[in-house]
């Protein structure tokens, strides 16, 4: 091996470690540290289990939203550009470009009981701030364009020839989606999903802040992590970041694993 | 199933891409559009498939008004120049999409599919992708999945551009034999003129949106309606203030022509260009076969004499 490749695999190495490895060691050692008896009895931590399903929830309705609403941009801007979808193809970013807090705080003034539509929604009986809806806005805020973003490129790059070419062979559009579009984006919906669901469980700022993080209530699981080492409870907070890490690993596992198996049998540049 | 069109006209913004387009397709005709890019010629060929709208105008399929039914009803046979071919599909899936659509029985469709592709001589490959495939491959499969349907019109978008030299000559005179086999009206797209000359039986010249002439091969070759068609369908080069062909123009004795000058000779393969400087000053090139070159040995400096062959020459 050359003595650059070398040096460059070192400072990689070190760097990854350094910033993530080790502190994902950490924490896993730290939820770990009394034995593996004391953390199965901290699992089950029923704070903790109410802010696990709160976010599971959370999670099962943002994400099946984000990919419709990903899907459908994403088609809309590739096959209908006009200064519209160029607008919104920029605009769709600013949820990754500004801070959770900032999102969190745009959300309560629009959606709070004295807010721009927070009033007019409260006299309809709907409440947004401290409950499952604003939780769930918050949420697919923050992840907005993670599925769009994995999903544009492809469309651009397989073109439209091969849906008209299903036109004239008498397909309509529904099953030219579903035979020809969406095998051809699957694997990079798959990918955003991922994303999206790893964002969405891991949601700390925007969520803190519309959800007022009352426990038992409207605590999800990274907002029960926080308020553990808040009140001196550090071993609590490590055991939901294990749960956490442990969840987003097996995740990227999965999907690399999926990822690699599609790529070796269809080359997406055939 | 003829093909009649009647005054199409396109714009795309404010470009008109197509001015008042008419022309009337024979039943089981081969009709190459022929024309340099930006001509209009594929737009043309999309709005018959119907993936394009037209702006007025309209557009009959065997006497049945089709301007206004959708692509997916009208059963036309449609290849894009990429081939398109569907890439998560096998290439036995590809060529059954339209009969799947269809809801035709599985044994029938096996059958059908089985059948097309040894038409195309791809019985080999029917489990494969179409990555696996080579260029001409992937064009034999989009050939066999448009026929699949059964369509009494064929369109197809410059089917041999993407193909290197060799194959694309073997596709040609292969594409052409199939489609007298089958007698299925066509039209084909291509800028290139040689290519229109050696498989169409009609071509349709386009220009700038308008069709310039129309007719068979030799036709437009030998008696073009204007200096666009003569210039485009081969060389050109002026004499005595004429236009004529390169290599219509022949080297005869001094005195029996125009006088020239030679002032450069260029071997081309079996061609050999002659260019020559006449008396008054005009620069002119004679295109001579190697053998005619080779008897007269023209070299640069010598005083020769030329003139226009006429279609009496030829049968002397």
């Amino acid at each position: 091996m050359r003595r650059s490749s070398m040096i460059l695999r070192v400072v990689v190495l070190l760097y990854v470690g350094a910033l993530v490895g080790l502190p994902l060691v950490f924490v896993f050692q730290q939820a770990l540290i009394h034995g593996l008896g004391t953390f199965f009895r901290a699992l089950g931590d029923h704070q903790m289990d109410t802010a696990m399903i709160l976010t599971a929830k959370v999670a099962l309705i943002a994400v099946p939203l984000n990919v419709l609403f990903g899907v459908g941009v994403s088609l809309w801007i590739v096959r209908h550009p006009s200064w519209l979808t160029r607008a919104i193809d920029t605009l769709i970013d600013i949820p990754l470009a500004i801070s959770p807090i900032i999102i969190g705080l745009v959300l309560e003034l629009a959606y709070a009981q004295n807010g721009w539509f927070g009033s007019g929604l409260a006299a309809l009986g709907w409440h947004v701030m401290f409950s499952l809806p604003g939780i769930v806005m918050a949420s697919i805020f923050v992840s907005l364009p993670l599925v769009s973003r994995q999903v544009i490129p492809l469309l651009r790059e397989m073109g439209n020839h091969q849906e008209q070419t299903a036109a004239t062979l008498g397909a309509g559009p529904v099953r030219i989606f579903c035979t020809i579009t969406m095998r051809s984006i699957t694997w990079a919906t798959a990918y955003g999903v991922s994303l999206t669901l790893a964002r969405v469980i891991g949601e700390y700022g925007a969520v803190l802040i519309i959800s007022g993080n009352i426990a038992l209530v409207t605590q999800t699981l990274t907002l029960n992590i926080g308020a553990n080492f808040d009140n001196f409870n550090d071993y609590q907070g490590f055991v939901g970041a294990a749960l956490l890490a442990l969840a987003s690993i097996v995740l990227l596992l999965i999907l690399g694993v999926a990822r690699h198996r599609e790529r070796k049998r269809h080359d997406y540049l055939a | 199933m003829t093909i009649s069109l009647n005054g199409v006209t396109k714009y795309f913004g404010r470009d008109l891409v197509l001015d008042d387009v008419s022309d009337d397709v024979p039943q089981g005709s081969l009709t190459a559009l022929l024309g340099p890019s930006g001509s209009g010629k594929s737009t043309l060929l999309r709005i018959i498939a119907g993936l394009e709208p037209l702006n007025s105008g309209h557009i009959e399929l065997g006497g049945r008004d089709v301007t206004n039914v959708a692509v997916r009803d009208r059963r036309i046979g449609f290849c894009f120049q990429d081939y398109a071919p569907f890439r998560q599909l096998s290439v036995f899936d590809n060529v059954a999409y339209g009969l799947k659509v269809q809801r035709v029985p599985k044994a029938q469709l096996r059958r059908e599919v089985d059948d097309l592709l040894s038409l195309v001589r791809l019985e080999a490959f029917a489990n494969r992708y179409p990555r696996q495939l080579s260029g001409g491959q992937r064009q034999r499969m989009a050939l066999a999945r448009a026929l699949a349907i059964k369509p009494e019109v064929l369109l197809l978008d410059e089917p041999f551009a993407a193909l290197d030299a060799q194959v694309r000559g073997e596709l040609r005179s292969w594409v052409r034999e199939l489609q007298h086999e089958l007698g299925i009206t066509t039209i084909l797209v291509t800028h290139d003129q040689i290519e229109a000359m050696e498989i169409a039986d009609r071509l349709v010249i386009l220009n700038e949106g308008r069709i310039e002439q129309v007719g068979t091969p030799d036709t437009v070759y030998d008696k073009p309606a204007n200096d666009f068609v003569q210039g485009f369908l081969g060389p050109m080069t002026v004499l005595n203030g004429v236009a004529c062909r390169p290599h219509d123009i022949e080297l005869c004795d001094v005195g029996l022509g125009i006088d020239a000058r030679v002032t450069d000779v260029v071997r081309l393969g079996f061609e050999v260009r002659v260019v020559v400087q006449t008396s008054s000053g005009e620069s002119s090139w004679v295109q001579l076969t190697h053998a005619e070159a080779q008897r007269r040995s023209p070299f640069i400096g010598e005083h020769v004499s030329l003139r226009v062959r006429t279609t009496a020459d030829l049968f002397r």
